[in-house]
């Protein structure tokens, strides 16, 4: 079956999310064509779903992704795939900020780099980065996996709780509380077999793991007995 | 020089005595005149008793106080500055008991965007307070007892509670900036939606919540280690500024297929600006939160010295809406510090759609209830007293995770507690709204108020009572 062609153009962002979801629940491809960048484009796809962006497209592309397979053909603006809590993103070029924010599972496969934020608050899923990844990227990620191949820039996984940030590469510098660990041989393992099905293995690389030092989870409650009477 | 003044004259006596002249004859002895009592007592209105031991916990703690409940700030202006006058001659009342009075409140219609408005019975509805701040019991009593009265609760932060959902026939979804478990499945099950740009309580601020109530539970809802204590972002993730607010506004409408009204709430700072970018951003509903509002767990400076009182919120942002064309298409929903139908109706008078209640409706489930005065000592306290929702250990089972204490809130008779505190404070505002002579609550004006104070008039352009005129500068 071929692809079911949608055009984006200067149409309202409803009826294209519309076609978009019919698509996905007649079991249809679709390439979305004439993108212009627009925000908002293929919002909530449930799974089955199989969109293709031609172009370039702006914030909030994927966003709360419910297991579609979404593909963007350039660059994605703000908000890649936030609150994504299933399925498979890829984009060809560049990413802009806060790609996957609290995304909750899933995957984002940016070939480019991606912007400041990468990974903000996700909660869950893993993000692949062939290129760099940029400023304070892992801030406040509960849970999940950041990949960074290209380096990372500054304030790199930034006040993490249990999220982890590997990057390859040069990192500017480290945020607040993280702590560079060596990875054991099982966890490189675990990150190649999510590298694997991307063709990205590549044995001969220098992990740097960061992941939470812990310092910023604990706060007030350690010294209860100090502040309980006041 | 006044010295010089001694050597100018001499008495045509002898001089008296020393002790003639400190009223020796009869004084007290240990209580010479002379004396005043801040000798004993000390007067100093820096350094009070309170002051002092701020500095004593300060130099222990090395850091700021946490606490719940709300503002202790003394200066904070009450509802009670403000009466209302009745229909008289100019208009004319509604019979109190006989005539009746509308309360049915629409809320995020205005924009004709949405297909299911939120539609409650009455202008009232229960105070977003995560599941994690409150015990799951806590939560569906709020639940039921909304629902009986047919109102709205809010889920918080804390994520989609299956107790609330099934418990509340309105359920209002809150996206803070952590963005704790949000995913489309809670979205799509929500009655409405709320961005938090920040709280009354402690606004620029993001949530607190102690280790002590990170239980498992919570831990898995809100994906965090178990114990630690959360302090979430109060930043949102993916947008920063009212521009990329309105392309965030444009997604939530397409995730849920423009059914829903999306409701923005803030902070009480500075609302005359702040609600019109909102308005202007493409919200349905905006909530202001005035600096009364409470909170589980705040640095106690934030509760105290931030925000503007919840009465000069709401007359600014009626003003904010009014000037940009809004109103009418944009709700406005105002909180914080309301404690009954009597300030819920003021709030309607100067110019909210709705109020939200939080502490009120705590307290109707049991917080500070006269019981369990063995734990409440322990916490350092009394009912009556109780800030302690940062520690976990409500003695009456409301804002703790503890299985045991949690057994405590009966939800059922909470429930029903909740549904009569919200019928009896709808009665109130209809009553007040009758003598004023209107057939719905949400005919309540401005003019129906006079201020009792110069600072409640400047706070609101309510006329001064006797003047007639608003203090205005
Ligand atoms: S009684 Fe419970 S809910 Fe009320 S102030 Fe005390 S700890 Fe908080």
């Amino acid at each position: 079956m071929s692809a079911r062609v949608v055009e984006a153009g200067q149409r309202h962002i409803r009826e294209i999310n519309d076609e978009l979801q019919k698509a996905a629940a007649e079991g249809q491809e679709v390439v979305v064509t004439n993108t212009l960048s627009r925000h908002n484009l293929g919002i909530g796809l449930p799974k089955g779903a199989h969109v293709r962006f031609e172009g370039s497209v702006g914030y909030y592309c994927a966003g709360l992704n419910d297991g579609a397979v979404i593909e963007v053909e350039r660059n994605a603006g703000w908000g890649l795939a936030e609150g994504m809590a299933s399925g498979h993103v890829t984009v060809g070029g560049y990413a802009g900020m806060s790609a996957g924010a609290a995304m909750t599972g899933g995957t984002i496969h940016v070939k480019g780099d991606s912007g400041p934020r990468c990974g903000v608050a996700m909660k869950g899923g893993n993000i692949i980065v062939e290129g760099k990844i940029g400023y304070q990227s892992g801030f406040m990620a509960h849970s999940g996996k950041i990949i960074a191949l290209g380096g990372a820039g500054h304030s790199c996984a930034d006040a993490l709780w249990e999220g982890e940030v590997w990057v390859a590469g040069e990192v500017e510098s480290l945020g607040v509380d993280v702590n560079v660990v060596e990875p054991t041989a099982e966890e490189v393992a675990e990150v190649d077999s999510i590298l694997e099905p991307l063709g990205l293995v590549d044995s001969s690389r220098n992990w740097r793991k960061m992941i939470s030092g812990q310092r910023l989870w604990y706060f007030e409650s350690r010294d209860a007995n100090a502040w309980l009477m006041i | 020089m006044a010295d010089d003044l001694n050597d100018t004259y001499t008495y045509p006596f002898d001089m008296p005595s020393e002790e003639a002249v400190k009223f020796s004859d009869g004084a007290i002895a240990g209580k010479p005149a002379g004396v005043p009592s801040s000798y004993a007592e000390g007067g100093s209105t820096r350094w009070t008793p309170e002051a002092i031991s701020e500095v004593h916990a300060l130099a222990q703690l090395g850091r700021y106080q946490v606490r719940g409940y709300n503002t202790f700030n003394k200066r904070m202006p009450t509802f009670d500055d403000l009466t209302f006058v009745p229909a008289t001659m100019t208009r004319l009342p509604l019979e109190g008991y006989r005539e009746s009075c509308d309360t049915t409140t629409v809320l995020g219609g205005g924009r004709g965007l949405v297909e299911k408005p939120v539609e409650l019975k009455i202008p009232i509805y229960i105070a977003s307070m995560s599941f994690g701040a409150l015990s799951a019991n806590a939560k569906a009593s709020l639940g039921y007892g909304a629902s009986k009265v047919g109102t709205m609760t809010c889920t918080g932060e804390g994520g989609m509670l299956e107790e609330e959902r099934e418990a509340s026939q309105t359920l209002l979804y809150q996206m803070s900036p952590a963005r704790y478990r949000i995913d489309l499945d809670h979205i799509r099950r929500a009655d409405a939606l709320e961005i938090v740009v920040g709280q009354g309580a402690k606004p620029g601020t993001g949530g607190l919540l102690l280790g002590m109530k990170v239980s498992e539970r919570i831990s898995e809802m809100r994906t965090l280690p178990v114990g630690v204590d959360q302090r979430s972002t109060i930043r949102h993730p993916d947008f920063l500024g009212a521009d990329d607010l309105a392309v965030k506004v444009e997604e939530l409408r397409i995730a849920t297929n423009y059914q829903v009204p999306i409701f923005l709430k803030m902070g009480a700072t500075r609302p005359r600006y702040d609600v019109a970018i909102a308005a202007k951003a493409g919200v349905d509903v905006v909530v202001v939160d005035g600096a009364e509002g409470g909170t589980g767990a705040s640095p106690e400076l934030l509760l105290n010295h931030t925000g503007i009182p919840t009465m000069s919120s709401i007359r600014a942002a009626r003003e904010a809406l009014d000037e940009c064309g809004m109103t009418g298409k944009v709700s406005l929903v105002a909180a914080g510090g309301i404690r009954s139908g009597v300030d819920a109706a003021k709030c309607l008078a100067l110019g909210a759609d709705a109020v939200m209640i939080g502490n009120g409706a705590m307290i109707a489930l049991g917080c500070n209830s006269p019981r369990y005065y063995e734990d409440f000592a322990r916490l350092g306290t009394a009912p009556g007293a109780c800030h302690h929702c940062h520690t976990g250990l409500c003695p009456v089972g409301i804002a703790t995770q503890d299985p045991e204490l949690e057994a405590r809130m009966d939800p059922h008779a909470g429930a029903e507690r909740i549904a009569r505190y919200l019928t009896a404070m709808t009665m109130e505002i209809t009553a007040l709204a009758k003598a004023c002579g209107k057939s719905s609550v949400h005919n309540l004006e401005v003019e129906d108020l006079r201020a009792m104070s110069f600072e409640a008039s400047a706070f609101t352009g309510v006329k001064m009572a006797g003047i007639d005129r608003a203090f205005d500068w």
